[in-house]
């Protein structure tokens, strides 16, 4: 998932004189990101990956208006979570978003006993329930930071404001998530 | 939840939620590029108001007015290497071989009036008209007008094997032309090959062998039109005494110079 500012650069020149098959190996590098982007904000896995693909294809109309030497990626995800906010609009809103996550999926953590595997999944889907209680704008940003590792300058890019917005913009919702986490820590005691 | 997540706790916990998150099972391009093609145009154009419905006519009429302005202008035929200036007939490479188009005329085989002989040609094309002696008299002859031809048909026989045009052996067309008034333009396809070849004249003829060929004259009116080589199959172009000349036959290079060089 990271970002290839250079192998994209090119890809993006020749997508805009018209070569689509640039534009689909963009597609591929990025659908994963796009996805992930679109589905923090609706919370279903269909609408996010419909999304995700108009995300795309609007990005595929608007090239001509990329800047040369912009990174792509936040540049993408920008237009993909635009997508994905007009949809959840439209469905009507809903006070939180119901996250889930494929608990089954290996992922390095085998060096844990099972009691401590068991207790890292519980923390998962309380920090996970907590999510889907957060505002939107919040949610976005935790994701861009710890879900897919974008740089502080990619945040920016992505969320649409200043750099120096985005390090209290995060420091802001992940106060508001640990506020959701302890008052609820505090109701189960 | 029975302890309070410590900071790092929370942290690790977001990055774990992170790597479990759900990810397209398969590739997304076929669909985006389906929507991409729905939408139609693409963006440069799209904003002009361009739609790609529009490019096929849009080309095609470049297209003419490039052939066209190949006919006109001398000075731009000339400067293209893979221009061959014959009077009266110019032969240049096309990126595809165009679809043959429909001829109509006056007979469903061939155009003009039929005439009873050569010499009869002549006086009605207003320039003399040849024969091979190589393939002897030809088994009719047609004159059109506009543009100004001659065709010389000979029916299949034992040394003129049967062409695309049932019972048709070889056609000849002669016209009169000139580098600033040509009339035939000559358009070869990716099939097609061409060859300079002398004939014993010393007179330089051009040898097409392969697909079928389509090419552009000029009518009355002084229009660019296109026409397609009746028998779609070989050929050879050679001019003389500003008279271009046209045999198409299913025979061999050689052959074909053969009955070139015995033009009398």
């Amino acid at each position: 998932m990271e970002g290839r500012p250079a192998e994209d650069a090119a890809l993006v020149e020749r997508a805009q004189h018209g070569d689509t098959e640039a534009y689909g190996e963009l597609v591929r590098r990025y659908q994963a990101l796009a996805t992930r982007t679109a589905y923090v904000i609706t919370g279903l896995s269909t609408e996010a990956e419909d999304a995700a693909q108009d995300g795309f294809t609007k990005a595929y109309f608007a090239l001509g208006r990329f800047r040369t030497g912009a990174p792509f990626r936040p540049w993408l995800l920008r237009i993909v979570a635009n997508e994905a906010k007009n949809r959840r609009k439209a469905a009507g809103r809903r006070p939180t978003v119901d996250l889930s996550i494929a608990e089954d999926r290996p992922s390095g953590d085998t060096a844990l006993s099972p009691e401590e595997a068991a207790l890292a999944s519980e923390r998962r889907t309380f920090v996970l329930g907590a999510l889907g209680k957060l505002r939107e704008e919040d949610r976005l940003v935790i994701a861009y930071r710890y879900f897919m590792q974008l740089s502080e300058a990619e945040m920016a890019e992505a969320l649409g404001v200043a750099r120096g917005t985005v390090k209290s913009r995060l420091s802001r919702a992940i106060g508001r998530l640990r506020e959701i986490t302890g008052s609820e820590v505090a109701a189960d005691a | 939840m029975p302890e309070r997540l410590g900071e790092r706790d929370l942290e690790q916990t977001l990055s774990e939620i992170g790597a479990r998150l759900d990810r397209p099972a398969r590739d997304m391009w076929p669909a985006v590029r389906e929507r991409i093609a729905e939408r139609g145009a693409r963006p440069w154009w799209s904003g002009i108001g361009f739609d790609g419905r529009m490019l096929a006519p849009v080309a095609a009429t470049l297209a003419m007015i490039l052939v066209a302005a190949f006919l006109l202008t001398p000075d731009l035929a000339a400067r293209a290497a893979e221009v061959l200036v014959l009077p009266g007939a110019q032969i240049f490479r096309i990126s595809t071989t165009p679809t043959p188009m429909p001829t109509t005329g006056a007979s469903v085989l061939f155009p003009g009036q039929r005439v009873a002989s050569l010499s009869e040609a002549g006086r009605v094309a207003g320039f003399s008209a040849r024969e091979p002696a190589a393939l002897g008299t030809p088994d009719e002859i047609y004159v059109e007008l506009a543009p100004v031809r001659i065709t010389l048909v000979y029916r299949s026989r034992s040394d003129l094997p049967v062409t695309a045009l049932p019972g048709v052996g070889a056609l000849i067309v002669e016209f009169k032309g000139s580098l600033d008034a040509p009339i035939l333009g000559k358009a070869i396809g990716p099939g097609t090959t061409l060859e300079a070849v002398p004939l014993s004249s010393g007179n330089a003829a051009y040898w097409l062998a392969g697909q079928p060929h389509q090419f552009f004259y000029r009518d009355a009116t002084g229009n660019i039109q296109p026409d397609t080589l009746r028998l779609a199959g070989n050929t050879l172009l050679w001019d003389a005494a500003g008279v271009t000349y046209r045999l198409e036959a299913q025979v061999t290079r050689d052959e074909a110079v053969r009955i070139a060089s015995s033009f009398r």
